[in-house]
């Protein structure tokens, strides 16, 4: 054994290298989502979203080693909830198992073909927060500021230069906004505030994929160590995940190797250690499995009449099923996409074609088309037409739920097709010139012709849609002059 | 004493009459105060009644180049007509107004020749301008249109400014006469520059007929420019009185002659190899309306020009000449 007073030196600072290495992720983590050139990395080491790839089973394979390091050190959400909760306290009030219960639901789920994993997987749940929340306020309250300086000072030289060095390469040109962010807001504000009941409330009771990594973790090999205790209790009362038993063992499934009971123990008793060589074959082969009446009083795990029970509750819902099956195509989806329910089951929600849509066209959906369709994006032509040269949607789809398509098999794709009101288009119905929607259309050949008819002695041009040419991607009803209701829209 | 949470501490506190009255009056100041704030900050208006200009007269007329290099027909033609020194002075600001609509390549001629411009800064540096800005009013995003035109790449190298307009940074525009235009917010670098060069690209535009130099500069409008349509001769006559551009520069190097303006089909794309420079942005269109067979006073705008006074669209009566290079 090496003295204890040397391997503690180390282990102490370990909570420091903790706490770095979550703001480095978490400060990664909006780094990436803001370019949104390469958003697929983080979802790739995600096993819920992508458990076939091969990143996500080495994450599998580093948690059987080390245990539930990922939420402890990596998680962006875990990074978040444990700011928020610096001065919560930690309360152990069982409901372990729901967890579980909801990583059964959301594989239930996968087996009906219905994917249910965005609503609780927290990687998505933190892309979508900074996407459709964080950025677009941090960019608006940052432009304010300099209109204000620029317009109120008359700073037009000097700092008007720099404002558009930055708007032109960080900032971005426009500014986003996202209808109903307020709910995607208040969900996330939600999961933080649970914290005020106790600390890491969402990675004990809720997260799933918190859930995948304890039914690996609790046979990982790395453990915790404790070697004359005085009993002090410090390190139960302090633990995070209220994972330290009163008797100084602990829930392995529950240690997400925040490293305090290392920091905290006054004793220096603490430490983490890998198992001597002989110990693994009595570890692995000669562990006393315990009765099926044990477990059931152990409370924070599964049993089988649980099971039981969320198999037949989960059947109750299957009512979500015909819902997704009822989902018909009523909107306009993204490019390229062409079924409405390999849609809905490939799309995590993660906002990140939200994000990425220059023109800001791409709206997440509340409940248009049933309640199986919330947060996915639909095209809203008044706000923001679909660029005729851009597939950066497809591009940056982290599960191809919208389809990778070159430019020239995008430029082929139909979102809907263009009609005019002639009641409203003012050609029609007031004979003045105005034809802006031929004038865009950016389809070569032009899908927007147009009459021509005389009317006190002035020749007017009429438009009318060619059906065949027309793309759908919502330039004309975008920059149709006519208000509140736009003379030409795009219907799916 | 114990702690209190935040919540309990909300739940615990009464509210009293004088409690109550003080939380009103101070919500109500703070609203006051807000938005005379912003009132402040983002409500100012400015007007203006037009840029002033001497209107300088070049050697010719109009100078028509023709050869095979955009940029060195740009430089010829300039210089044919009296050298950048004349139009521009030194340490003055100089705004080159493009085209950069559409979110076309060079080769769809959808946009200006980027060697046009790319020439034109050059020589303004040449004659001691302190500084290029170059801005368009995109339709397709501004960023996917500044990228793909090329123009954007040339002019940042020989270090203009390129930037997206803002907004918010516009001057009302005001007539001494009555106007469409009257109240029209028009961005404030297009107003606020020594010397505006006008750099359009000829092509094909399903209403006007033509997009020439007139048609270019609805680029420096902001606003609702879809209501623009509507008696677009007149405004766009009006908006060219407002701002008296120095110098027109039409780049008919590659000329759209269907589907226009944003074009996009190769086979439409016709091969003139022409520029014209002239002081007055009347000649040039009407020239340019010849070259692509039409008559000048059956384009609109060019018809209103002519009725306010602000050009010469008879061609015979103009001094021109043709240079090639």
């Amino acid at each position: 054994m090496y003295p204890r007073q040397c391997i503690n030196s180390f282990m102490k600072k370990l909570v420091l290298i903790r706490r770095f290495s979550q703001t480095l992720f978490l400060l990664l983590f909006i780094y990436i989502l803001w370019l949104t050139t390469n958003t697929a990395v983080f979802f790739k080491i995600d096993p819920l979203v992508s458990i076939f790839s091969f990143s996500a089973l080495t994450m599998l394979v580093l948690t059987f080693i080390a245990g539930r390091f990922f939420c402890g050190w990596i998680c962006p959400l875990g990074a978040i909830i444990d700011i928020c909760g610096i001065k919560a306290k930690s309360r152990d009030f069982g409901f372990r198992q729901v967890k579980y219960y909801i990583l059964g639901f959301i594989v239930i789920f996968a087996f009906l073909g219905i994917q249910i994993a965005w609503i609780f997987d927290p990687l998505v749940i933190t892309a979508r927060f900074i996407s459709l929340n964080f950025i677009p306020f941090f960019t608006i309250v940052l432009d304010k500021l300099f209109i204000f300086l620029i317009k109120s000072f008359n700073f037009y030289t000097p700092l008007y230069d720099f404002y558009r060095l930055l708007k032109s390469s960080i900032l971005g040109v426009k500014i986003y906004y996202f209808q109903h962010s307020f709910i995607t807001l208040s969900f996330f504000i939600i999961i933080c505030g649970l914290v005020s009941i106790t600390k890491r409330f969402w990675c004990r009771i809720l997260c799933p994929l918190g859930a995948i990594y304890a039914l690996i973790a609790k046979f990982s090999i790395l453990r915790r160590h404790v070697d004359k205790c005085m009993h002090c209790m410090k390190c139960n009362v302090d633990c995070r995940m209220s994972a330290i038993k009163e008797d100084s063992s602990y829930r392995k499934e529950e240690c997400i190797l925040c490293m305090d009971c290392i920091y905290g123990c006054p004793d220096r008793a603490t430490k983490f250690t890998w198992p001597a060589k002989k110990n693994l074959q009595s570890k692995f082969f000669l562990i006393s499995r315990p009765t099926g009446r044990e477990i059931c009083k152990a409370k924070d795990s599964i049993s089988r009449g649980d099971f039981l029970f969320l198999m037949a509750s989960s059947f109750l819902l299957l009512g979500f099923k015909s819902m997704a099956d009822g989902a018909k195509k009523r909107l306009i989806r993204p490019p390229g996409v062409t079924s409405e329910r390999e849609f809905l089951n490939k799309c995590i929600r993660c906002g990140n074609c939200m994000k990425i849509c220059p023109t800001n066209g791409l709206q997440p959906v509340i409940f248009e088309p049933s309640l199986a369709g919330i947060w996915t994006p639909h095209l809203i032509p008044e706000i923001g037409y679909c660029e005729y040269n851009c597939n950066l949607c497809g591009n940056v789809c982290p599960t191809g739920a919208i389809p990778k398509l070159n430019l020239a098999q995008k430029k082929e794709q139909k979102l809907g097709l263009a009609y005019i009101d002639k009641n409203i288009c003012i050609p029609w119905s007031q004979n003045k010139e105005c034809i802006v929607c031929e004038e865009h259309c950016p389809v070569p050949t032009k899908a927007i012709k147009t009459y021509d008819e005389v009317f006190e002695g002035k020749k007017i041009k009429k438009p009318y849609v060619d059906a065949s040419l027309c793309v759908g991607c919502g330039i004309c009803q975008n920059k149709c002059p006519t208000r509140p209701l736009r003379a030409i829209k795009v219907q799916p | 004493m114990k702690k209190e949470s935040m919540f309990e501490r909300f739940l615990n506190k009464k509210i009293s009459r004088k409690r109550f009255v003080k939380l009103c009056g101070i919500s109500a100041g703070s609203l006051v105060l807000n938005s005379a704030l912003f009132k402040f900050a983002f409500g100012q208006e400015e007007s203006s009644t037009g840029r002033v200009t001497k209107r300088i007269k070049g050697m010719h007329d109009l100078v028509v180049a023709k050869g095979e290099d955009p940029y060195i027909m740009t430089v010829k033609a300039v210089e044919t007509m009296g050298g950048m020194r004349k139009f521009v002075k030194k340490n003055s600001a100089v705004l080159i107004k493009p085209n950069i609509g559409w979110d076309r390549s060079p080769e769809q001629a959808a946009n200006t020749n980027p060697y046009v411009v790319g020439a034109l800064v050059d020589m303004c540096f040449k004659a001691g301008a302190k500084r290029v800005n170059i801005f368009d009013r995109t339709c397709n995003d501004t960023k996917r249109c500044y990228e793909n035109s090329g123009i954007e790449k040339i002019a940042r190298e020989k270090s203009a400014n390129v930037f997206s307009p803002d907004d918010w940074n516009v001057i009302k525009a005001k007539f001494n006469y009555e106007s469409p235009m009257e109240g029209w917010p028009v961005y404030r670098d297009a107003l606020e520059c020594d010397t505006f060069i006008n750099v359009p690209i000829l092509k094909h535009h399903s209403l006007t007929g033509l997009t020439i130099s007139m048609k270019n500069l609805m680029g420096i409008c902001s606003g609702d420019r879809g209501m623009m349509h509507f008696d677009i001769g007149t405004k766009l006559a009006h908006l060219t009185d407002f701002i008296k551009p120095d110098l027109t520069v039409i780049d008919a190097y590659r000329v759209l002659t269907r589907n226009g303006p944003s074009g996009g089909n190769l086979e439409d794309v016709l091969d003139m190899k022409t520029i014209m420079v002239s002081p007055d942005p009347v000649l040039c269109d009407s020239y340019a309306a010849n070259l692509m067979d039409r008559d000048p006073l059956s384009i609109s705008y060019i018809e209103q020009a002519v009725k306010l006074n602000l050009g010469n669209a008879d061609i015979a009566k103009a001094d021109i000449l043709t240079i090639k290079t």
